[in-house]
């Protein structure tokens, strides 16, 4: 059964896969997309699911339960924690390392400050919130 | 620590006075997914043929289960499942036939799973092994090293000669077989893709030795690859702690290291007054950071 879960994993990418789906399941509590206590799929289906390895998908979720993220309800499998939906500011923090990325590229084009600024406003508005 | 299901002692190898192995040291635990990689001619089936006693050593030890390769029991090669580089699937059997014929040398042949495995591979019990194509002859025989329910599962290049979509399924049958957390599993590859979506631990085998045997995910998030931009050029001896390849252009520099750190590139952007972009590597770049060495 699909866990319903809108997570990718590419293996050939350089980072980890655990840590694709550590940042993935972050970003959704975080977002609200994953609302406190609702629950994660089990080790085995979300493994089978995304054709991984178990090992890979228990330690993203030990990770993020250390992490306070998740809570392991014995012998229910993971939960999201309680008061884990994020505050703006926790969110923000989300999105820090692909703005310090966006801003690295850009100087490397030698673009200016409000070129880029130009370039990410162009960006939202071609993605205009659905209300 | 518990005993490690495989353990290889300054292995040696050698065909005439060709050395193939030149002292291959390995422990593998309980329960992880190795990936054994090299080059073509690395040594790596030479290296399970010892491990099954297949192939005698020259000298050293290599010791499975606790016995060593050459001298394994009976009662220990019936923990051990092997899927061989070409199958050993007879064409005039159909599929059914194959597996009471395989099933038959085995005391304990679990049929339930083989007949669940069976039907999740979609494999007509009818068909005949001769026109089965190379992906679903492959399946099988992985499914026929599993109907024992070994305790050690070895392959050796289970996806050399498939094509992506039959690779796939080799690998989902791969991963099944990972289900068990106390079994344990080698399996050689040249190819990169195929190891980092089921393997826990990558060993690398190169120029007759274990170059590294580590886990994937910390191999990933230590072997990185940093893109220096300074104002100023920089020196064409720029020496970086760990680095294994360093190219400099003007006032560029690309190099990869072997351990990279917040800290250490914290460190480096202050001594050569640059910025420093750090690049994530996927295994067959770390594969290939690695060999220039």
């Amino acid at each position: 059964m699909p866990s319903g879960l809108p997570l990718i994993v590419q293996p050939s990418s350089g980072v980890p896969i655990y840590r694709q789906l550590i940042d993935q399941i972050r970003a959704m509590v975080a977002g609200g997309k994953l609302a406190a206590g609702s629950s994660l799929p089990s080790v085995r289906a979300l493994a089978q699911e995304l054709d991984i390895n178990m090992m890979t998908v228990s330690k993203a979720y030990s990770r993020l339960e250390a992490e306070g993220y998740l809570v392991r309800d014995r012998g229910v499998g993971m939960r999201v924690a309680g008061e884990a939906a994020g505050s703006a500011a926790a969110r923000l923090e989300e999105l820090a390392p692909l703005s310090h990325e966006l801003v690295a590229r850009g100087r490397q084009l030698s673009l200016t400050d409000q070129q880029i600024l130009g370039s990410v406003r162009s960006e939202l508005k071609s993605q205009t919130k659905p209300s | 620590m518990s005993e490690p299901i495989l353990s290889a002692r300054n292995l040696q190898k050698a065909y005439g006075k060709r050395a193939v192995l030149k002292g291959v040291t390995l422990n593998v635990p309980r329960g992880v997914v190795v990936g054994l990689v090299g080059s073509n001619g690395a040594g790596k089936s030479t290296f399970l043929k010892c491990l099954l006693g297949l192939l005698r050593p020259t000298a050293g030890s290599i010791r499975l289960l606790g016995e060593e390769g050459w001298e394994l029991t009976p009662a220990t090669k019936a923990k051990i499942g092997y899927v061989p580089q070409t199958n050993r699937l007879y064409p005039w059997f159909n599929v059914s036939q194959m597996i009471a014929y395989t099933a038959a040398f085995y005391p304990a042949w679990d049929e339930g799973l083989v007949t669940r495995l069976i039907a999740q591979s979609g494999l007509d019990p009818k068909q005949r092994v001769s026109s089965l194509s190379t992906g679903q002859a492959q399946r099988l025989s992985i499914i026929l090293a599993l109907g024992h329910q070994p305790e050690v599962l070895i392959l050796d290049e289970p996806a050399a000669s498939l094509d992506p979509l039959a690779r796939r399924e080799v690998l989902t049958s791969l991963l099944e077989a990972a289900q068990n957390e106390n079994r344990t599993i080698l399996f050689s590859t040249h190819i990169m893709s195929d190891l980092e979506r089921v393997a826990s631990h990558v060993a690398l085998l190169r120029d007759g030795q274990i170059d590294l045997f580590e886990e994937l995910d910390s191999l990933k998030d230590r072997v990185k690859r940093l893109r220096v931009s300074a104002n100023h050029d920089l020196p064409h001896d720029l020496a970086i702690p760990g680095s294994l390849r360093t190219q400099v252009d003007g006032h560029f520099a690309t190099v990869a290291v072997n351990h990279a750190t917040a800290a250490s590139v914290a460190d480096l952007e202050h001594r050569w007054q640059a910025s420093i972009e750090v690049e994530d590597l996927n295994l067959e770049e770390i594969y290939l950071e690695l060999n220039h060495r």
